[in-house]
């Protein structure tokens, strides 16, 4: 196991080492100009930089942690929506019928297409941003829990009715936690998909804001900087990946064991 | 129809030892007490066909009540519209006297695949019944029951860090901890290897004797029918119809298996069960029915 890991982690690192060889070698061979494609150690400047004066005013933590926060806020709105969506449409019928092509719909929106209509609705501030967040997170999350709780055994609803469980308590008692396993792996696509949108999102007054910041860099053609937020949204995305399923492992012991 | 009241008195005095069962060879309720399970014309129909029934069938408090058959004529259907989980398409249940609508923790219910809670640990699974009782009591009874069970080392694991006949355990004392009057179990053991499914059956057999709960239990195997039943039902094929009923003292020894008894009475229900199985044309060509018949026939 101990060995497997290392094994891994090294595999890991050489793959990290390629891909950081090839892309000097192409910005050494000057294909391209700088400004298309800047050599790793430029980024690593500009990381530095960043991180020590800031850009746009705000140094590179203050940019991520104002993007974090808004995915977190998002998120967990969609999430908790979501899930309340989910067991109304996996459990009622009727609610499937009215709300689940509604949910398919927006599910297939991408997010750009109905940023312009939150932004005439709530402005330019942190809640167009919040809303956008919250509906990209949430279809996911509502389509995992209604399916899972379609799926739940019907003998365990009739295990905990036989031991006395009233029918009103087995939404919380029985079908959330069955379900737990799928609607995990839901939340785990929400975040993804509101980490891509988050970009979007910030294209509009995120100034805090990874998105903001790669925006700005845009319109001045720093590329380095560009890299630096792409790289940036990539490895923090990696990391709450990693704890979400962290989370996964303590919260479904029992994945797959049943 | 008996008073409901008055019965439950009954079926909670009566401890059901071992003695009382054979003489209860008396059909229906005695001195106007209700029996712990009536069933009345109790017939199933899927997709318009009839798959069960019609079914009359009284069963008295403290019986151990085996039910053999061929696979599709019912039996767990029986079993579930007793439990309450299904409605049958006619005719009327009662359990103590008090008609059958659905789900109750006076019946308890032990399931082929456990289906115990796997988010729960064992200890928190078989306290789920226990919810409105107080927490020192709660405590008291989830530890008694896995005293009983041989499931204490167990408590704080989870299902799926058990082993089969460890999981049937704890599925057994969830069942137990509303203090069910009757247990309904349906082929509890049957995904379990030879082995562990023969301890099984001494440890339900003596459970059975020590809490003298009503149990109903369904199985395919013919020499469990007998080791276990102090009543024994066989079933025909499709649609299910009782085709024998008959009491058993052989559960009441100490070795029913040393019994020449035991190898006469299970030579016989193996003979019904074979000819209600022919019975249903469609069951006849079913290999592995035969196979398991020749085996313990």
């Amino acid at each position: 196991m101990g060995a497997g890991l290392w094994r891994a982690a090294g595999l890991r690192l050489l793959a990290i080492a390629v891909i950081v060889a090839v892309w000097q070698a192409v910005a050494m061979a000057k294909i391209w100009p700088p400004v298309f494609v800047p050599e790793p150690a430029a980024v690593w400047r500009q990381f530095v930089r960043t991180a020590t004066e800031g850009y746009s005013g705000y140094p590179l933590a203050e940019h991520l942690l104002a993007s974090l926060r808004r995915i977190l806020i998002g998120c967990l709105y969609g999430i908790a929506g979501g899930i309340s969506l989910g067991l109304l449409i996996g459990m009622l019928p009727s609610a499937r019928a009215l709300l689940g092509p509604l949910v398919t719909f927006v599910r297939t929106l991408p997010p750009l297409a109905y940023l312009s209509l939150l932004v005439i609705w709530f402005g330019i501030d942190e809640e167009p941003k919040i809303w956008l967040l919250l509906l990209a997170s949430l279809p996911p999350v509502a389509v995992a829990t209604a399916e899972a709780v379609r799926g739940v055994h019907e003998d365990y609803l009739n295990a905990a009715r036989s031991l006395g469980a009233p029918r009103w308590a087995l939404p919380w008692r029985v079908v959330l936690p069955s379900a737990l396993p799928e609607i995990i792996t839901g939340v785990r696509v929400a975040v993804g998909v509101a980490y891509t949108t988050v970009v979007a999102a910030e294209t509009v007054n995120g100034v805090p804001g990874i998105g903001g910041m790669v925006r700005d860099a845009q319109r001045y053609n720093q590329t380095d900087v560009v890299i630096l937020g792409i790289v940036v949204i990539g490895l923090s995305g990696l990391l709450i990946d990693f704890l979400l399923q962290s989370l996964d492992r303590v919260l479904v012991p029992w994945r797959g064991r049943t | 129809m008996p008073s409901p009241a008055a019965d439950r008195t009954v079926a909670r005095t009566m401890d059901g030892t071992v003695d009382g069962i054979a003489e209860n060879a008396v059909d229906g309720p005695v001195g106007g007490a209700a029996a712990a399970i009536e069933l009345k014309g109790v017939s199933h129909s899927y997709r318009g066909r009839l798959a069960l029934g019609p079914i009359d069938l009284t069963i008295e408090a403290g019986e151990f009540v085996t039910v053999v058959g061929p696979s599709g004529c019912g039996k767990s259907t029986l079993l579930r519209a007793i439990a309450g989980f299904t409605a049958p398409t006619a005719g009327g249940i009662t359990a103590s006297g008090v008609p059958v609508d659905g789900p109750d923790p006076s019946r308890g219910f032990v399931f082929q695949q456990s289906r115990l809670f796997p988010w729960l640990t064992v200890a928190a699974n078989v306290g789920f019944g226990l919810r409105h009782r107080p927490k020192a009591e709660r405590v008291a009874r989830v530890d008694e029951l896995l005293a009983l069970t041989g499931l204490a080392d167990a408590a704080r694991l989870r299902p799926y860090e058990l082993s089969g006949g460890m999981r049937q355990r704890a599925a057994i004392a969830r069942a137990l901890a509303p203090g069910p009057r009757v247990l309904l179990m349906d082929e509890p053991f049957a995904a379990l290897d030879a082995f562990t499914r023969e301890r099984m059956q001494d440890e339900v057999r003596d459970l059975w004797r020590r809490t003298g709960t009503t149990v109903v239990f369904i199985t395919h195997s013919v020499d469990e029918a007998v080791y276990l039943g102090t009543r024994i039902l066989a079933l025909s094929g499709s649609p299910g119809r009782v085709v024998l009923d008959e009491r058993s003292e052989l559960p009441a020894l100490d070795h029913p298996r040393t019994d020449p008894r035991f190898g006469v009475s299970r030579e016989r229900l193996a003979e019904v069960v074979r000819s209600a199985a022919e019975g249903a044309g469609d069951l006849v060509g079913d290999p592995g029915r035969g196979r398991t018949l020749a085996a313990e026939a």
